[in-house]
């Protein structure tokens, strides 16, 4: 397996408490990989350090990109997106007052240039990149089934909408690893079913797909491999039905009592 | 032909046209004195300067409450540089411009990394130590005694063989002020449309998701300062090129209130309801200013009601008169229950 993200040995303290414990685990290239674990286990703590929003207190956080590695542990956000890591959030961010289409053009931002004079002066460079803007806008926007809603405002859009187009955006950053926060959560079966089928072809275009996610029917339907924390420790890792199976992730889930039972 | 054409136009570009058409033929009208000519072009440079501060609260949804700094470096430089070395109006514009934009810089790198209210205290603090230079720094400024005698604006071809013509009276300076307004509106409609523009106004919505889309926050922010100061500078110049004359007393506090309030009143972040917010308060001004004394009142009771419009337009009316695209989608669309943590548009606590 040629991975494409290494963590090593991550710790990341909150004063005294310890979010994250000696998180070690692998995630190889094209693979669609499910982080889970009970409420307060340091999901999104994890996915905030890989984005650089939080710094690690120890440990590596390594990218491999063709054959560069780059350690990205304590980068910059934008300078995270800029490697190649895009990422999603659990409330859903998007740019409310904007259209559809402008959401996705930003994510095009860390791969153009033009600033003030280019936009004031209508350069040809300006002109040709703008173009280029648009036209990979739409066909993201296409690419997630939100195709000729680009002119909708983000805020008035439907609850599983906003989803997708937070996904567009974040693939509009030509990411090597897309980590999803909580995508399904809030959404009906047909939602998730067709979440899954475009999580799916994300993968079958090349990139890497990290997702936390409390819904087990996606877990199960679509990662390949899962990886379990508990108390901001590394519990278990492996296939989904054999870490559903695996006494200490239902004893983590519904506590001692549950996992005799089972 | 040209009736076809017309036909084409939409709604919006009529209107624009009927309203530049009405500007240039203005100063003819019969009814307009040469006191009715110096408040237009009052409103004119307010639409320049309202124009410029709207990229920071409008655009970025940064509470700035010290553009009067800027507005008083750009009219002291051109005052000074037309004073000591007769600078031609035309070479101090693009200086001012870069004079501006450099003291944004210099203002805004180190303290655009606090957030909310203290990057407003900061600025504040700005314009009132701008007021301070210029009202003690005697040797270069004059002080409080003022800066008289500023040159007029001229167009001078003298070096072509051609006439020199100075602009005495308020009619050049009406057309000057009409070409500045629309090269100015014409600069925000180009970023407004464009990959920085965008980033500026993912800043405004949501700095986490900016950052996530790979925008560099503090550089975005650094730029936006710099050319909404640069803008707030060129005002300046053409003010003080227009005076003639300059004291520290006219770059207070006051004036960036001012200017602020026109971009709450006519719509943050929207371009028409920016312009449309200094010619209300500029009028407003003049009328209360003649209205007042005749009531018995002094005419600084007009900032009461500055005062008071601003809380009736907060209370009533929070995104402006003309509100952005999506505030007035919303609005249309009868929801007016926002959610908790994000307000519809404003400045980000």
């Amino acid at each position: 397996m040629i991975p494409t993200l290494e963590i090593k040995a991550l710790y990341k303290n909150f004063g005294g408490l310890e979010a994250l414990k000696d998180i070690s685990f692998n995630i190889g290239r094209g693979e669609i990989i499910g982080l889970i674990g009970p409420n307060g286990a340091g999901k999104t703590t994890l996915f905030n350090c890989v984005a650089g929003i939080e710094k690690p207190t120890a440990g590596q956080i390594i990218l491999t990109h063709g054959d560069r590695t780059l350690s990205i542990g304590g980068k910059k956000p934008e300078a995270v997106t800029g490697l190649g890591i895009a990422r999603t959030f659990q409330n859903i961010r998007l740019f409310d007052n904007l259209t559809v289409i402008d959401n996705v053009k930003i994510g095009r931002h860390c791969r153009t240039r033009s600033v003030f004079f280019g936009a004031v002066i209508r350069s040809k460079f300006q002109q040709a990149e703008e173009k280029a803007i648009s036209e990979s806008a739409y066909q993201f926007l296409e690419f997630v089934g939100l195709k000729g809603r680009g002119q909708e405002i983000a805020r008035s859009m439907a609850y599983g909408d906003q989803r997708r187009l937070e996904i567009a955006r974040a693939l509009a950053t030509e990411p090597q690893l897309l980590m999803l926060d909580e995508p399904a959560a809030g959404m009906n079966p047909q939602e998730s079913r067709d979440l899954m089928d475009l999580i799916r072809r994300i993968r079958d275009n090349g990139i890497t797909v990290l997702l936390i996610e409390h819904d087990m029917k996606v877990v199960m339907g679509v990662c390949e491999r899962v990886v379990v924390i508990n108390h901001g420790e590394w519990l278990a890792e492996g296939l989904p039905q054999d870490v559903q199976n695996n006494p200490k992730v239902i004893e983590a889930y519904l506590g001692t009592g549950a996992a005799n039972a089972a | 032909m040209g009736k076809l054409e017309l036909q084409k136009l939409t709604r919006g570009a009529k209107i624009r046209i009927g309203l530049l058409i009405f500007a240039l033929i203005l100063p003819f009208l019969p009814f307009v004195t040469d006191y009715l000519l110096h408040i237009a072009i009052l409103v004119l440079l307010y639409m320049i300067l309202a124009l410029g501060l709207n990229i920071v609260p409008g655009f970025n949804g940064l509470l700035d409450l010290g553009y009067v700094g800027f507005y008083g470096i750009g009219a002291y430089t051109s005052g000074l540089l037309t004073y000591h070395f007769g600078l031609s109006y035309w070479v101090i514009i693009p200086l001012a411009f870069m004079n501006g934009a450099i003291w944004g810089i210099l203002l805004g790198a180190p303290t655009l990394r606090l957030t909310g209210d203290y990057f407003a205290i900061v600025t504040f603090g700005f314009s009132e130590l701008v007021v301070l230079f210029l009202t003690n720094e005697i040797w270069l400024t004059r002080g409080p005694l003022g800066l008289p005698g500023i040159d007029v604006v001229s167009i001078d071809l003298t070096l072509f063989g051609g006439p020199k013509w100075e602009f005495i009276g308020e009619l050049p300076y009406y057309y000057l002020a009409i070409v500045m307004v629309l090269i100015t509106v014409f600069v925000m409609y180009r970023i407004q449309d464009s990959r920085l523009g965008r980033a500026w106004f993912a800043i405004r919505d949501d700095e986490v998701a900016a950052v996530s889309c790979g925008i560099n926050l503090l550089a975005y922010k650094v730029i936006a300062f710099a050319i909404s100061a640069a803008f707030g500078a060129v005002g300046g110049s053409f003010f003080a090129r227009w005076m003639t004359f300059l004291s520290p007393d006219m770059f207070k506090f006051w004036e960036s209130f001012l200017i602020l309030c026109m971009i709450v009143l006519g719509g943050m972040g929207n371009i028409w309801g920016v312009m449309i917010g200094a010619v209300i308060l500029v009028s407003l001004s003049e009328v209360l200013r003649e209205l007042l004394p005749l009531l018995g009142l002094p005419a600084d009771v007009r900032f009461l009601a500055f005062g008071l419009i601003m809380v009736l337009m907060m209370r009533f009316r929070p995104a402006g008169m003309l509100p952005i695209a999506a505030v007035a989608a919303q609005m249309r669309a009868g929801r007016t229950k926002r959610r908790k943590s994000k307000p519809a548009m404003g400045i980000k606590k």
